[in-house]
């Protein structure tokens, strides 16, 4: 029988469609084909991008938008929002209007165009986490932006338009709904229990140990309770922190080990699934809060949004959790 | 002195020849093509100086032959013009040297021109 499960963070209802059990195997992927051909995030086109805001990797003395970095951050060519101006917050009548001001940023994450992120070596991929800190850090000092969204669209499917392995962030002057709901519903777990959800949450799952994928000394995966999507994963520290920016370089070091662990285990599953994943983290210049736990969720794109979810805000997932969990457990 | 050649692309006859009638009134020659085939082989024929691009179009889109363009020639300017936004989204634009929304007001689309032949 399909059952109902609530997210206990945003009280947001899924189905879990159970009527049909399925495999890692059931779901289809669409192979993502190289396109081939010029490519703006490769080495040697430095001048196609606009002027770099951050690199790693070069010998010192060279010039920023030159060759022989290991990884960049460039601003979007044509962003969705763009970083020059002042708010101009209006009224409508009963509707709210501002200015388009926001940062839009690319981060690309090796110079190989065929490198996938799964695949980057350790310090590879420790220099991307690294970045995330480093530009949400330099963010924060614009008091235009409240929020800095980081994320990645894997496979076409989550929205790449680029093979070269690259993951986004976008500064806002708003906190998004999402994220307010995830603030506001840890808070008032809170204010009840006097307790941080997330850590609650591990704590539970770690007794449990039936939707724990894997675990080191300072982080654990897990697939969530109520997931949207099959193979949903969040990557959780053990330790209670609101903030990414907060980590050092062994916590992060630590972070690259179980998430490179964790998308091998997805990637063994169902080979160059597409996929989303993204970063929640405090508001930018936020004190401290006891109530939020920083995290990653990764999220396949296996199942499509149609009406029903429009209509509903409910998601339908036909893997449970707990199954998903197993699958990935046996994958490595 | 002799005129510099634009090479316009795009399958919709009205653009086309609104476009060749401005740019011709600017003093430039503007050789057009309908489809990607074509404008693959008069951008090896004609050498123009500057492309203009449509994306939406039938067979290859305006982001695959800016890429085969841009292989051939990476120092020509090509301005993407299309009707929509959400093609920004795909990176493979950022080969070009500028991306232009079509309007009525061509002010836009001119002064990018202007900017790369001028």
């Amino acid at each position: 029988m399909p059952e109902l499960r609530k997210d206990p963070i945003l009280g947001r209802w899924i189905i879990i469609a159970t009527e049909r059990s399925k495999r890692p195997t059931d779901f289809v992927v669409e192979t993502f084909k190289t396109r081939g051909g010029f490519c703006p995030l490769c080495p040697g086109n430095e001048k196609t991008t606009p002027k770099e805001v951050l690199a790693y990797g070069r010998e010192p003395g060279q010039p920023a938008d030159s060759t022989g970095w290991k990884l960049r951050v460039v601003p979007n060519k044509f962003p969705a929002l763009i970083i020059e101006g002042e708010l101009n917050k209006q009224a409508e009548g009963l509707y709210d209007r501002m200015n388009g001001i926001g940062a839009h940023e690319v981060v690309i994450e090796s110079p190989g165009h065929e490198d996938r992120f799964t695949d980057l070596p350790h310090d590879q991929m420790l220099l991307v986490f690294q970045a995330f800190q480093n530009r949400i850090r330099d963010l924060s000092q614009d008091h235009r932006f409240r929020y800095v969204i980081i994320f990645k669209n894997y496979g076409r499917a989550a929205g790449a338009s680029l093979e070269h392995s690259h993951s986004q962030l976008v500064a806002l002057p708003i906190l998004p709904r999402m994220v307010t709901s995830e603030l506001e519903g840890s808070l008032s777990y809170f204010k009840y229990k006097d307790r941080c959800v997330f850590c609650d949450i591990i704590c539970q799952e770690l007794q449990q140990d039936i939707r724990l994928v894997c675990q080191n000394d300072s982080f654990v995966t897990l697939t969530p309770f109520a997931p949207r999507s099959p193979f949903e994963m969040w990557v959780l520290p053990k330790q209670h922190s609101s903030s990414y920016t907060d980590q050092d370089t062994q916590s992060l070091s630590a972070l690259v080990d179980i998430f490179t662990e964790s998308m091998r285990r997805l990637d063994t599953c169902i080979p160059n699934v597409p996929y989303n994943f993204v970063l929640h983290t405090q508001p930018l210049r936020s004190p401290l809060l006891e109530h939020y736990h920083w995290h990653f969720e990764i999220v396949p794109k296996l199942t499509s949004i149609a009406g029903f979810e429009w209509g509903s805000g409910f998601y339908i997932n036909p893997m449970p959790p707990e199954d998903a969990c197993r699958f990935l457990r046996e994958a490595l | 002195m002799e005129k510099k050649r634009i090479l316009l692309v795009d399958d919709e006859e009205g653009i086309q020849l609104l476009y060749r009638e401005e740019f011709e009134d600017e003093g430039y020659a503007v050789t057009t093509a309908y489809n990607g085939k074509e404008a693959l082989e008069k951008f090896q024929q004609d050498q123009p100086d500057l492309v203009i691009l449509d994306i939406n179009m039938p067979g290859l889109n305006g982001i695959e032959i800016l890429r085969q363009m841009k292989e051939i020639n990476p120092d020509l300017p090509v301005i993407l013009s299309s009707a929509y936004q959400e093609y920004k989204q795909d990176f493979g634009t950022w080969a070009s040297d500028d991306y232009i929304v079509k309007s009525a007001n061509l002010d836009d689309l001119k002064a990018a021109v202007h900017k790369y032949l001028d």
